[in-house]
C-alpha cells in the first residue's frame, strides 16, 4: 500500500497538515506582518490613541471602497487575469449617482440601480473579449479602464456635489459602539467609535466573495482556472461561462465600491479614484493573492487591505513624516511580498520533487 | 463480435509536410490492457488525439460499442466514456487531490459544497485503489503517482469506458508501477477497455493483453503480447526501414585522427549516469537507444543545457566548463535539438535571420554581420542544403518541416563547427529530405568536421555511423563497431539485465 | 517581382493601415477646419523664430510619448510590459529641480545658478532612472518575476520616492538652459522635436544596424531556442529594461522643463498607458515578437494627433480617453487571435495555391 501524509486516525497531524497548507502560508505571512506593523504602530503612537477601537474602525471604513473592489480582483488574479479598469469603473459609477441625482433629479436607487447595471455590462463585455478573443486582460481592461474614464468626462468634468436625503442618511448611518456606565446604561464608548455602511458593505462583500469561492462549485472553478486553465477545460468544467462571470462581478465590485466612494465623499468627480486599481492589486497582492494565479484567500485580502490602510494611518499619526512615505513603503512591502511569494513557489516545487 | 468496445478503421491525417497518419486500424476489446508503441512521431499521441477530439481526422470511422462517434471535443470524448491520463498531470496543482476527483461534480448540501462528504468520497475511491492518502492534501504536493491515481479515479469514477494512459509510468517508481498494475488489472476486471501508451517494454510484457505497433505513421501490426518476444517487438518499432533509396558511403575517418571531445563518467544523478565515450576528427557517432534511455539528457550535457554534476568534458584536449550554450558554441559545437518547433526554430524571422542567428550570437550584438554578409552567407546555405524557399526574407515559420530542419542545420553549419550534435533530425520529415539530410552528415565528416547523431531508426545509424554507442536506462549499455548488425544491437536494446551485456 | 510582393506585403501590415488612419485623421481635421494644417513662422518677442501650427504642435506635444514608447516597444517584443515608466517620469523631474533648486533646498537662500548643478540635473536624473529600469530588469530576469509585478513595484513607489526627493514640495525654475529643453527651439524647430528626432535616431540604430533587434524579437518569439542558439537573454533583458528607463528620464526632463517645475503628482500620470497604446497601434503585438519602431512613431503621433483635434473642437481633453478606447478596442479586436487565424487561413489558402502551382 501506498501511504502519504497521515495513516490512521491521527486526527491531531491531520489538523496540523492542513493549517500549514504552503498555501496558507502567503496569509500567514500577511497577518504576521500586519501584527508586526500595528504593533509597531502601538508602541510608538498608542497614547495618542493609535490602538483605540476607533482608529481600528476608520481603516475598515475609510478603506471599504479599495476592499469591496479587492474582493472582486481576488476573484480575477485567482482565474490568473488582471483589471486595471475597476477605478474608472468606479469613478464613473459615482458620476453616474451623481449626475442623475443632482443634474437629472432622478431618484437615488434608480441611479443606483443603472450604475450597478453598467458595471456589471462592462465586466462581462471584458470577460468575453478576453475569454473568446483570446486579448490579454491587460489590454482590455485598460482599454475599458480609458473608456469609462473618458465616459465620465463626456458626463461632467466638474465634480459635482450630491445633496439627498437618501444619500446622506445612507451615509450618515452608523451603529456605535456602546458599554455599559456603573449606572448600568448603554453609552458610546470614548473615543467614539462606530461601524458605518461602508464597513458593512466591506464585511459582508468579504464574506460574500469567500462563501463564493469556497462553498460553491463555480467559486471551486474559478481555482481550477487559475490553476491550469487547460486541465480545467479537459475535465470538462465551463471555462468561457465562468470567466466571463467572473469579470462581470468584478464590475459588479467595482460599482459597489464606487457607492461606497460616493458614500464617503457625497459628490462625483471624473477624476476620483485615479490609480485606485494600483492599490487594489496591491493590497490583494500583500494579501497573498498570487498574481501567477489559482491561489489567493478573501481573508487575505481583507487583512491585505488592513495591513496596506496601517501604514498611512502609522505615518498620519507621526505628523512629521511626509505622506509619500506611504507609497515608498508600499513599494517595498510589495517588493516583500512579492519575493517572498517567489519563495514559496520555488520551495513548494522542492517539496514536490522531493 | 459483442466485446469490442472501441473500433477504429482506415484512420488518416495529415499535417502539412507529413502524413501523421495513414490507413491505421485499431481495435480495443471490453475487459484488456492494450498497450500502443512505437517511438516518436510514430503517430501514436496523433491517433489519441483523433480519438479524443482534439484533431480532426482527415478520413476513418471511430466505433464506440459499434455506434459511430466522432468527439469534436475532450468534453464531448469524456462524455461518451472516453477519458484520458496524461503523462503530464492533467488536473489542477493547486486543488486538493478530493476535488481534483469531483470538480464540477462535488456533492452539495443546502445549495453548498459539502466538503464533509466529498472528502469522505474521494477517501474511499482512492482507498478503493489501495491508496491510503490525505485526500485534503493540495494535489500539487503530492507525488506524480498519487496524482495519476487521482486522475485515474476520476477517470473511472465518471463512468468511463475507454481508459487511455498516455505514458503513465514515466515519472514513477518500481513499487508505484507495480502498484498502478493491480489497479489497471482491476479495472480490467470491471470490464474497462485500457489503452496503455508506454515505451518501458518490459512493463508490455507485465502488463498488456495485446499491443499495436505503430512506424511513421503506419500500422505495422497488432499482436497477441503472449506470441511475440521482446526482439520481435523492438524490431517491428525500429528495425528495417524500407524506404532505403539512397546507398551511402560511411565516412572514413584516419587512424591517427586526433580526438575532437573526449568524456570522461559525466552524469547527473537520477537522471543520466556515468556517460563516457569519445569522438575523433571526422567520425560519425550514433547514438542508439529507445526513446528515454538517456539519449536527448547526454546531448543536452554536452551542449550546457543541463550541467552534469560530476566528471569531464574535454574539447580538443582541453578541459571546459559549459555553462550555457554559448560556451560550447564558442568551442565549435552545434546542436540540433530534438523538438524542432519549441527549440529550434524561431518562427516569425526570416531564413535570412534564422541562418545568421547563432553565428551573430557568437560574435555578440555589437559587431553585427553586414546585411550582405548575412545574404551571401543565407543564400549560400540556401543552396547547399537545396532548402527550398522562394527567398531568403521568407518566414521560417511557413516552411515545411524538412526544409525547417535544415534551416536549422544550416544555423549550425554557418557556425563553421567542429561538433555537431544532430537529435532526431530526420523525425517526422518525408523520405526524401530524410536522405539528403544523412547524406549531408556524412558530406560534413569527410570535411572533417565530427558529428554525434541520434536517432531511434536503427537502419540510418547504421548507415551513417563509425561507431555505434547503446543507451539504455539512462546509461551508456554499450560501444559497438559501425558494422554491428541491427540483431546485435537489438538484443542490446531489448536485454533485460543490463550488466551481462555491457562488457 | 520581389519588389512588388514586398509592396503587397506593406500595404497588408498594420504599420501601412496606422500611417493611413493618420492621414484620415489629420484630413478630417483639415476639412472641418482648414487652417488645421497650415504651419507658419512667427516672431516670438525675444526676436526668436520658431514654426508654429497644429502639424508642429502634434510633433512637439508627441515627443514625451514617443520617447517612452521606443523602450516600450522593445518591452512589448520581448513578450513584457513596463507599467513603471510613467513615475519614472515624475522621478526625473524632481531630481533635476532638486539640483536646479540646490541652493533653496540646501543653503535656503536663493542664489546664484552656477554650471554644475545644470550638468548634475541633466545627468543624475538619467542615471537614476536608468537604475531604475536596471532594477525591473533584474527582477524580471534573475528573480524571474512576471514584467507587470516586477513593474508595479516602482509604478507605486517611484512617485513616492519623486515626492520624496523634493521633500513633497513644487519648485518652479527660472533657469532659462533648463527651459530651453522644453520650450526652446533651434532654427525655427522646438527642441523637443529636435531630442526626439535624435532619440528615435539613435535607437533605430542601435536596434537595426547593430544584431540588437533581431536577438530581442528572437527572445521575445522563442526563449527557448533562442538560448539553444546562443543568445543570453538575461543581458538582452536587462539592457531593454534599462533604456526604457534611460528613455522615461529624458522625457521627464522635457515634461519638467515644459512647465518649469517638478510635479510628482502629475508628471507622467497615465504615460505608461499611452506608450502601451502606441505601440500597439503601430503594429507590434502585445504577445511580443517582430517589432516596428517607426510604427510606434506613427502610433505615438496617431494618439497625439487625436487628442489634438477632439481638443481643436472643444471636447474636453479628460473625455479624449473615451475616443482613445474606441479606437484601441477596434485595433485590439483586429488583431485578436481569432480574427488574425480567419485572415491567417485565407492567407494559407492562397499560399497553397501558390505552392500548387510551383510544383507544377
Amino acid at each position: 500500500m501506498l501511504s502519504v501524509g497521515t495513516s490512521g486516525g491521527v486526527q491531531r497531524k491531520k489538523l496540523f497538515d492542513r493549517l500549514t497548507k504552503p498555501d496558507y502560508l502567503m496569509v500567514y505571512a500577511t497577518i504576521g506582518i500586519f501584527i508586526l506593523i500595528y504593533a509597531f504602530g502601538a508602541i510608538l503612537y498608542g497614547h495618542k490613541g493609535f490602538t483605540s477601537l476607533r482608529t481600528f474602525m476608520l481603516l475598515f471604513s475609510d478603506n471599504a471602497y479599495i476592499g469591496i473592489s479587492a474582493v472582486g480582483m481576488t476573484m480575477v488574479l485567482i482565474t490568473g487575469g488582471i483589471d486595471l479598469s475597476v477605478g474608472a469603473v468606479a469613478s464613473l459609477t459615482g458620476m453616474i449617482i451623481a449626475y442623475g441625482t443632482s443634474v437629472m433629479g432622478l431618484h437615488p436607487l434608480v441611479c443606483i440601480s443603472i450604475a450597478l447595471l453598467v458595471g456589471v455590462s462592462l465586466g462581462a463585455l471584458m470577460g468575453a473579449c478576453i475569454q473568446y478573443l483570446n486579448v490579454p486582460a491587460f489590454v482590455t481592461t485598460l482599454t475599458g479602464m480609458f473608456f469609462a474614464r473618458g465616459v465620465c468626462s463626456l458626463i461632467s468634468r466638474d465634480s459635482i456635489s450630491i445633496k439627498h436625503d437618501m444619500i446622506d442618511s445612507l451615509a450618515g448611518f452608523k451603529l456605535y459602539f456602546k458599554w455599559p456606565n456603573e449606572l448600568g446604561e448603554w453609552v458610546k464608548i470614548k473615543p467614539v467609535a462606530s461601524v458605518d455602511l461602508n464597513t458593512i458593505m466591506f464585511v459582508v462583500m468579504i464574506i460574500i466573495g469567500a462563501v463564493i469561492l469556497q462553498k460553491t462549485r463555480f467559486g471551486r472553478n474559478v481555482y481550477a482556472i487559475g490553476g491550469s486553465a487547460q486541465s480545467a477545460n479537459l475535465m470538462g468544467l465551463p471555462v468561457g461561462r465562468t470567466r466571463v462571470m467572473v469579470y462581470a462581478f468584478n464590475g459588479l465590485c467595482s460599482a459597489l465600491a464606487g457607492i461606497s466612494y460616493v458614500l464617503y465623499v457625497k459628490s462625483g468627480w471624473n477624476l476620483a479614484l485615479m490609480g485606485s486599481e494600483l492599490d487594489v492589486i496591491s493590497s490583494c497582492v500583500i494579501g497573498g493573492v498570487m498574481l501567477s494565479g489559482g491561489v489567493g484567500y478573501m481573508v487575505g485580502t481583507l487583512m491585505g487591505v488592513l495591513l496596506k490602510a496601517t501604514i498611512p494611518a502609522i505615518i498620519t499619526f507621526n505628523g512629521a513624516m511626509n505622506s509619500w512615505w506611504a507609497k515608498i513603503f508600499t513599494g517595498l512591502l510589495l517588493l516583500l511580498f512579492i519575493v517572498i511569494q517567489r519563495l514559496v513557489v520555488s520551495a513548494t516545487a522542492r517539496r514536490k520533487n522531493k | 463480435m459483442n466485446d469490442i468496445i472501441l473500433e477504429m478503421k482506415g484512420m488518416e491525417i495529415a499535417f502539412p509536410g507529413v502524413k501523421a497518419l495513414d490507413k491505421v486500424d485499431f481495435t480495443l476489446l471490453k475487459g484488456e490492457v492494450h498497450a500502443l508503441l512505437g517511438e516518436n512521431g510514430a503517430g501514436k499521441s496523433t491517433l489519441i488525439k483523433c480519438l479524443t477530439g482534439v484533431h480532426r481526422m482527415d478520413a476513418g470511422t471511430i466505433l464506440l460499442e459499434a455506434k459511430p462517434i466522432r468527439p469534436s471535443n475532450t468534453q464531448e470524448a469524456q462524455r461518451l466514456g472516453i477519458s484520458t491520463v496524461y503523462q503530464e498531470v492533467n488536473l489542477c496543482p493547486n486543488l486538493t487531490v478530493a476535488e481534483n476527483i469531483f470538480i464540477g461534480r462535488q456533492p452539495m448540501k443546502r445549495g453548498r459544497i459539502d466538503w464533509k462528504t466529498m472528502n469522505k468520497r474521494a477517501s474511499e475511491l482512492m482507498g478503493l485503489m489501495g491508496m491510503d492518502v490525505d485526500v485534503t492534501r493540495t494535489l500539487g504536493t503530492c507525488s506524480i503517482a498519487i496524482q495519476q491515481m487521482a486522475s485515474i479515479a476520476r477517470a473511472v469514477d465518471v463512468n468511463a469506458k475507454v481508459l487511455i494512459l498516455d505514458e503513465p509510468t514515466s515519472s514513477l517508481d518500481e513499487n508505484e508501477v507495480q502498484h498502478l498494475f493491480r489497479v489497471m488489472n482491476d479495472l480490467k476486471q470491471r470490464g474497462l477497455g485500457i489503452v496503455f501508451i508506454t515505451h518501458f517494454l518490459d512493463q508490455v510484457f507485465a502488463i498488456s493483453d495485446r499491443l499495436t505497433v505503430l512506424r511513421n505513421g503506419k500500422l505495422v501490426g497488432q499482436f497477441e503480447t503472449s506470441k511475440i518476444n521482446k526482439l520481435e517487438l523492438v524490431t517491428s518499432m525500429i528495425g528495417k526501414d524500407i524506404n532505403v533509396i539512397y546507398s551511402l558511403k560511411k565516412a572514413q575517418p584516419k587512424e591517427d585522427a586526433p580526438q575532437v571531445l573526449e568524456v570522461d563518467n559525466i552524469g547527473i544523478p537520477a537522471k543520466v549516469e556515468d556517460i563516457s565515450f569519445d569522438v575523433k576528427k571526422g567520425e560519425l557517432v550514433g547514438f542508439a537507444g529507445l526513446l528515454g534511455s538517456g539519449r536527448t539528457e547526454t546531448a543536452e550535457m554536452l551542449f550546457g543545457v543541463t550541467h552534469p554534476t560530476k566528471g569531464e568534458i574535454t574539447v580538443h584536449g582541453k578541459r571546459v566548463q559549459l555553462k550555457a550554450p554559448l560556451d560550447a558554441i564558442l568551442q565549435k559545437m552545434a546542436f540540433c535539438p530534438e523538438d524542432r518547433k519549441r527549440d529550434g526554430i524561431i518562427g516569425d524571422l526570416s531564413v535570412r535571420e534564422n541562418i545568421t542567428l547563432a553565428v551573430q550570437a557568437t560574435r555578440g550584438f555589437l559587431h553585427p554581420m553586414k546585411r550582405k554578409e548575412q545574404e551571401e552567407l543565407a543564400d549560400k546555405y540556401i543552396r547547399i542544403l537545396s532548402i527550398s524557399t522562394p527567398d531568403a526574407e521568407k518566414r521560417v515559420g511557413e516552411l515545411s518541416g524538412g526544409n525547417q530542419q535544415k534551416v536549422i542545420l544550416a544555423r549550425w553549419l554557418a557556425t563553421q563547427p567542429d561538433l555537431l550534435i544532430l537529435d532526431e533530425p530526420t523525425r517526422g520529415i518525408d523520405v526524401g529530405a530524410k536522405a539528403e539530410i544523412q547524406r549531408l552528415m556524412l558530406e560534413m565528416c569527410e570535411e572533417g568536421k565530427s558529428v554525434i547523431f541520434i536517432s531511434s531508426e536503427l537502419d540510418e545509424i547504421i548507415r551513417c555511423s563509425n561507431r555505434i554507442i547503446v543507451m539504455r536506462d539512462m546509461s551508456k549499455a554499450a560501444e559497438l563497431d559501425g558494422d554491428t548488425q541491427q540483431a546485435e544491437i537489438l538484443k542490446i536494446i531489448a536485454s533485460e539485465d543490463e550488466k551481462e551485456v555491457s562488457a | 517581382m520581389k519588389r512588388k510582393l514586398a509592396g503587397n506585403a506593406f500595404l497588408k501590415s498594420k504599420l501601412f493601415w496606422a500611417i493611413v488612419a493618420e492621414f484620415l485623421i489629420l484630413l478630417v481635421g483639415f476639412i472641418l477646419r482648414p487652417d488645421f494644417l497650415s504651419i507658419q513662422l512667427r516672431t516670438l518677442a525675444d526676436g526668436t523664430r520658431v514654426l508654429y501650427g497644429t502639424p508642429i504642435d502634434i510633433f512637439n506635444r508627441s515627443a514625451e510619448i514617443t520617447l517612452i514608447a521606443m523602450g516600450m516597444t522593445l518591452v512589448i517584443a520581448l513578450g513584457g510590459t513596463d507599467i513603471s515608466v510613467g513615475a519614472l517620469v515624475a522621478v526625473a523631474g524632481a531630481i533635476a529641480l532638486k539640483f536646479l533648486r540646490w541652493d533653496v533646498l540646501i543653503y535656503n537662500t536663493p542664489g546664484d545658478y552656477t554650471v554644475k548643478p545644470y550638468f548634475y540635473a541633466i545627468a543624475v536624473p538619467l542615471i537614476v532612472c536608468a537604475l531604475m529600469g536596471l532594477f525591473n530588469g533584474s527582477l524580471i530576469a534573475k528573480l524571474k518575476i512576471q514584467p507587470i509585478i516586477a513593474t508595479l513595484i516602482l509604478m507605486v513607489g517611484g512617485r513616492g520616492i519623486a515626492q520624496i526627493i523634493t521633500n513633497g514640495k513644487q519648485f518652479t525654475t527660472q533657469y532659462s538652459p533648463f527651459k530651453f529643453i522644453g520650450n526652446g527651439s533651434i532654427l525655427g524647430i522646438p527642441f523637443p522635436i529636435i531630442i526626439t528626432l535624435v532619440v528615435v535616431v539613435a535607437v533605430m540604430v542601435f536596434v537595426r544596424k547593430t544584431s540588437f533587434g533581431m536577438f530581442v524579437e528572437s527572445v521575445g518569439i522563442n526563449p527557448s531556442a533562442s538560448r539553444l542558439s546562443g543568445l543570453k537573454s538575461g543581458t538582452i533583458i536587462m539592457i531593454v529594461y534599462t533604456l526604457t528607463g534611460f528613455l522615461s528620464g529624458i522625457s521627464g526632463l522635457i515634461y519638467s522643463s515644459r512647465i518649469s517645475s517638478n510635479d510628482s503628482n502629475n508628471a507622467g500620470l497615465g504615460y505608461e498607458m499611452d506608450a502601451i497604446l502606441a505601440v500597439v497601434i503601430g503594429g507590434t503585438s502585445m504577445t511580443g515578437g517582430k517589432f516596428s519602431l517607426f510604427g510606434t512613431v506613427v502610433g505615438s503621433l496617431i494618439i497625439r494627433t487625436i487628442t489634438t483635434l477632439v481638443m481643436y473642437f472643444g471636447v474636453v481633453s479628460e473625455a479624449i480617453m473615451a475616443f482613445k478606447a474606441l479606437i484601441i478596442a477596434v485595433v485590439i479586436v483586429l488583431q485578436s487571435e481569432p480574427v488574425r487565424n480567419a485572415i491567417a487561413k485565407r492567407r494559407e489558402r492562397r499560399h497553397l495555391n501558390i505552392g500548387g502551382e510551383m510544383h507544377a
